[in-house]
Parts: structure tokens; sequence; C-alpha cells
């Protein structure tokens, strides 16, 4: 039996297992990455948003371009990806066994990093095995990858981050979300992304959740009821749905099943999903030589996998003489700053499960925002972002601290100051001018940035607002402003639609409404559409 | 083809010059594109039912779309149990429905 060794065998793909393989590499190591897909990349190709956080996480580029980013990086550093190739066993001795078509391999690493990520949760509920109930992830694989819509009516179950963005790319793909659904009293993603999706009309249900998936064959219709403190449904309180699709989003668990087989020391540790490797500040385990990094140890998002990928390895490449401790530190010590400020922030692995009731700077949380997924016309007020001057000016509705700030760096006119602590919500500076270049619109990956021209003229008021649907209204069309609750505000005009490289995707759209409605139209629905 | 997204704000058209061919569903003609996944493809016609349990003769589809939970599993070619949301789509493939781990309904089995 032939076995082909390799300083570094990285287990997945995905953005951390990638990023894991391209330091090693760089770093002189010969390494080699197996994943069991036909494709690398893991779920980055699955995200067509833009991604939060600072410039060094990548903020504001879209999760597929952020993957082909690193497959080239990848490509570049002389990293060998092995697909269709499922690690089957990880032995004693760092003995890797691979299945790659009918045939099985074995391997030996010197270092083996593992970073298989993880799947999606499910809750049984009567008729979850029906076909047309799946998991969120399918539905985005499905639509982002393969152009092929879920459903055409869809009920979202789950409003983490996952349900949230999922909800709106189902929305992008040209399907009708009929209601975003989660037992929890409390919104669990971000409130900016519950804010998008709501402000085109999906109505949230908050202690909610599903009774009965209907269908003999598939699914045709859905039963919701609401549920009380100890989540037992409360009498009386049915909702009945017509839907061909249900989309269930209720959490990820490691696929940490290779850790325990190579005799790691596992914990079951809930605030970190699961089955995880007890391991180190780098991702060291309890077997001298093995890693692990990303979702597998603790789940995230793919940000901070990303640089968790990079800290195991620049360790592995020390554990292997590869460079000096001193090199390694160095390395280790710029990784950790930017991990840090990615923890940070009410959605921080910390503040799990935490009642946060203020932000940072001591402003009381929307509470609509966590219960309807949009903040009340009184209470947007009170937010740093949302000021009032003459001419055009930007109203920023980011109102959770999240590790997030490209539209400090977007406004040219430093108009926007979120500061060094990059949690902090943005404030408008009412003195700098803002010269209308809609770049902060665009660059917000919470698409919570609108213009606002509170006096056009003729008692009107302009709004500048993200979009990013088809088909894109054209000027001149008429039709329906609507609230942040999306409901139908007034009658409203496009005035200026752009659409620019540098906005990479989101459309903006300007529309005039009657003046007394500027600081509450946020979206725009064709007259057909309305 | 119907199930079809034609244009994505984001993607633009996501199956551009991707190659057309005919499979058999149930004896069926079908169209889907080279090389994606079976499922897709069957999603795109409108299929919901990829097979039918052993035991209860339970009705299960499309469920991970990414080769964990083995719901959309069929008979391809001959061969049963074929994961098809992993199994790329190839000109005048014999797809259909799984009974228990066979094509033929549980009366003729």
């Amino acid at each position: 039996m032939k076995i082909e060794r390799f300083d570094l065998i990285v287990v997945g793909a995905g953005p951390s297992g990638l990023s894991a393989a391209i330091e090693a590499a760089k770093h002189g190591m010969k390494v080699v990455v197996f994943d069991e897909n036909a494709r690398p990349g893991g779920q980055l190709f699955k995200q067509i948003h833009k991604f939060f956080g600072s410039k060094e996480h990548k903020a504001k580029i879209r999760g597929f371009h952020i993957g082909e980013q690193l497959l080239k990086e990848a490509d570049d550093a002389g990293v060998k990806v092995e697909l269709n190739a499922t690690v089957a066993g990880l032995y004693q001795d760092r003995e890797v066994v691979v299945r790659m078509g009918d045939e099985v391999h074995h391997f030996k690493g010197d270092a083996i990093i593992i970073a298989t990520g993880a799947a999606e949760n499910m809750v049984l509920f009567d008729g979850w095995t029906l076909p047309g109930v799946m998991g969120a992830g399918a539905a985005q694989t499905l639509m982002n990858l393969y152009g092929v819509k879920p459903g055409e009516r869809i009920l979202m179950l789950g409003s983490g981050n996952v349900g949230l963005v999922v909800s709106y790319q189902l929305l992008q793909a040209g399907c009708q979300v009929v209601a975003l659904v989660d037992a929890a009293p409390k919104i669990g993603g971000y409130g900016v992304h519950a804010a998008k999706v709501a402000r085109t009309g999906v109505p949230f249900y908050l202690s909610h959740t599903i009774k009965k998936a209907e269908g003999t064959d598939h699914v045709t219709g859905v039963t919701i009821a609401e549920v009380d403190n100890h989540f037992q449904f409360i009498p009386g309180t049915d909702k009945h749905f017509d839907v061909d699709t249900i989309c269930v989003a209720v959490g990820l668990s490691p696929m940490s099943q290779l850790l325990k087989m190579a005799g790691c020391k596992m914990e079951d540790n809930p605030k970190r999903g699961g089955q995880v490797p007890i391991i180190g500040e780098y991702g060291e385990t309890s077997v001298p030589g093995i890693f692990s990094a990303g979702d597998v140890s603790g789940i995230e998002e793919a940000s901070s996998a990303m640089i968790e990928g990079r800290m195991s390895g620049a360790v592995a490449a020390e554990y292997l003489g590869y460079i000096t401790k001193e090199e390694k530190e160095e390395i280790l010590a710029k990784l950790k700053a930017s991990l840090g400020s990615l923890r940070e922030g009410m959605f921080a692995p910390k503040n799990r499960g935490k009642d946060i009731k203020e932000t940072e700077e001591g402003i009381p949380i929307s509470t609509n925002l966590l219960h309807k997924g949009y903040v009340l016309d009184s209470e947007i007020e009170r937010f740093p972002g949302v000021t009032h001057k003459k001419g055009v000016h930007p109203v920023i509705e980011c109102t959770q601290n999240i590790p997030c700030n490209p539209c400090q760096d977007a406004c040219t006119r430093h108009c926007i100051k979120i500061g060094s602590h990059i949690t902090a919500l943005p404030a408008v500076d009412e003195t700098a001018d803002c010269i209308n270049c809609g770049m902060c619109v665009a660059s917000c990956p919470g698409q919570a940035i609108f213009l606002v021209n509170e006096d056009a003229g003729d008692r009107k008021a302009e709004i500048t607002l993200p979009y990013e649907f088809l088909p894109l209204p054209e000027t001149g069309m008429k039709g329906t402003a609507l609230g942040r609750d999306g409901q139908p505000l007034c009658d409203a005009e496009v005035t200026r639609v752009r659409s620019s490289k540098a906005f990479d995707g989101t459309n903006l759209l300007t529309i005039s409404v009657p003046a007394e409605f500027a600081m509450k139209a946020r979206f725009f629905k064709a007259a057909a559409q309305a | 083809m119907a199930g079809r997204i034609a244009q994505h704000p984001i993607l633009g058209c996501q199956n551009e010059n991707k190659k057309i061919v005919t499979f058999h569903y149930d004896g069926k003609e079908m169209k889907g594109f080279e090389g994606e996944p079976i499922a897709a493809a069957l999603k795109a016609n409108g299929v919901m039912v990829h097979r039918y349990t052993l035991k209860q003769h339970k009705p299960r589809g499309i469920f991970c779309a990414i080769g964990r939970c083995t719901d959309c599993v069929m008979v391809v070619d001959g061969e049963p149990n074929v994961r098809t949301c992993m199994t790329p789509l190839a000109e005048g493939m014999d797809v259909r429905t799984q009974y228990g781990v066979s094509d033929k309904p549980f009366d003729q089995q």
C-alpha cells in the first residue's frame, strides 16, 4: 500500500480550510486540501450578500466574490485542492483515509487541520419530512448556485442571520416569502437584516412556530401557532398559509466526527453549537499536530472562520519548524486583533443568550425591531445616524452594535463617523457636506443607509434607497412608497435610478414623496406590483 | 424553463452558455443543464417527490441539497440510492422515483 505524505493535510475547502492552507503554503509547506464536494469554497459561493466587518475582513464585498479571491490566492500559493474526495477516517499517527471515486487512498500528514464546517439543524413538527420542507441552506444552494427557485410561496422558520439573509435572497430570486416565523420571543439575527426584509412587506411572527406542514405527497400549506414562555402552543392562535415550500433555519451543528475519531478531547458546548473539540486559542486540539478551524470548533460565520484558518495555518507552520516562534507570534498578534474586533458588539459569542436592552452608547434598543423586524417611526430619531439638515443628507438606520464600518470609509466628505471601535453606531456629522454620491448607501451591508432631502421643493421630499431586486424601476415610474413596516404609505414617483460598478449590484433608487413622509418612506413598489 | 430564475439581480443570468440536455424522469422526457445536480433539474421541472421510504412508504424530496441527508436519492441509470443533489446531470440519463430501494412501485414489487 502506497501512502503519500504531506506536511499538512487540510480537511474541508471552505473559508477556514482554504485560509489555513494558504497560510501554511505561504511558508513553504507542502499542503493538500481534501473536500467531498465537486466545487471548492464551502458555503461561500452561496453567500450573495455583502459581508460585514471592516476593510481587513473584506467588508462590503459579496461572499461569492470573497470565495473567488480565496480560490485565486490558494492557486497562487500552490495549494493542491482535491475535490470529490471524502475523508472517511483519521487514524493514529495522522493517517488520513480518503475515498476518491470508487477507490480508497491513504495519506499521511505531519500536521492535520480539520475544517469540516457545520450542518444544518432541524426541528421536528408534524409533516416535517414532506417534500417541500427543506433547510434554508438547501434553498440557498438551489437558487444561488443553480439558478432554480426553491419554491413559489415560502414560509421561513428561524430569524437568525441565516433565516433573515435567505429570506431576502428568496425575494431576490423572485419567490414570495409569506411569513418569517421564530419560536423565540426576539429576532435572533442582525436588526438591519430583519429590517430589509420587513420593509418589503414580509410579516414577522415571533413567539410562533410550525404546528403542521400540510399535504399528502408534498407541502401545500402550513399552520403556525403562538407559543408561551415554555414553548407550548397557545390554543386558538393558529394561523394558516398556503405555501409550497417551508424553509428551516434553526441553527447549525459542528461536523466534528473526524476530530472525535482522531481521539481529540471533545466537549458538548451549546454556546459553540454542540459537540466541539476542546482547543487552544489558535485551534490546537488535545492531540499534537491536529488542529481545527472554523465552524467545526464553534459556530460563527465566514469572516471569523477565515481568520481562524490563517491562525491554525501559522501554528501548524511553526509546529513543523517552517517559521520561528517569533514569526508565528507576529502573525498571530495581527490576526488576533482582527478576530477580536469581529467578536465585539451585542451579537458577539460572549453575549449569546444575554438580554441586551441598550446600545454601547446607552441608547435603548428598539423593541419593535426585535419583535417585528423594523424600527418604529417614534423610535428611529434617537439613533446617532438619524439627523436632519437642509439639502441631501445620509440617514443611517443602524441601531445595534455590530462589527461593521464600511460606511465610514465610503464617505469621502467625512459625513459619517464610527471611530476606531468598529461596533460603535455610525453617527452623522451635520457640519460635513453630503455630495449625494450614494457610496454610503451602496456600501452598507445592512442596506440601512438612505439619502434624504427633506425639502426637495414643491412640498416633496426625495429619498434614495438601496434596491437589489428585478425588475429595476425606471425614472418616471409611479408606484407606492412603503414604510419600514412594509405597509403602503403614499404615492411615490421614481426620479432617479443609479447603477454603477462601484455600487456592486446595489442600485440606488431615488423616489419623490410628499414631504411629510421623508422620514417614513423606505421602500418602493411599482404600480403593477403594489 | 419553468422554475428557473431567468435573470437574477446580483448573479445575472446564472445558466448562460450551459448546454441543455435531455433526460428521462419516470419515462417522461425532460430538459436540464448539463452538469447541474439532477435534483436541480428535477426541481426546475416541478418534481417534488424523489422517493418513497421502504417501511412506511412516505414521500421524500430535496432536504439538505448538499449530500448529507440522503432524502433525495433515486434510481439513476438502474442504480438505486444515487444522491441526486450531488450527481451531475448528463445527456440521456434515466432517472426514476425510488420505492424502497427499487424503481418499481410497491404493489409491483
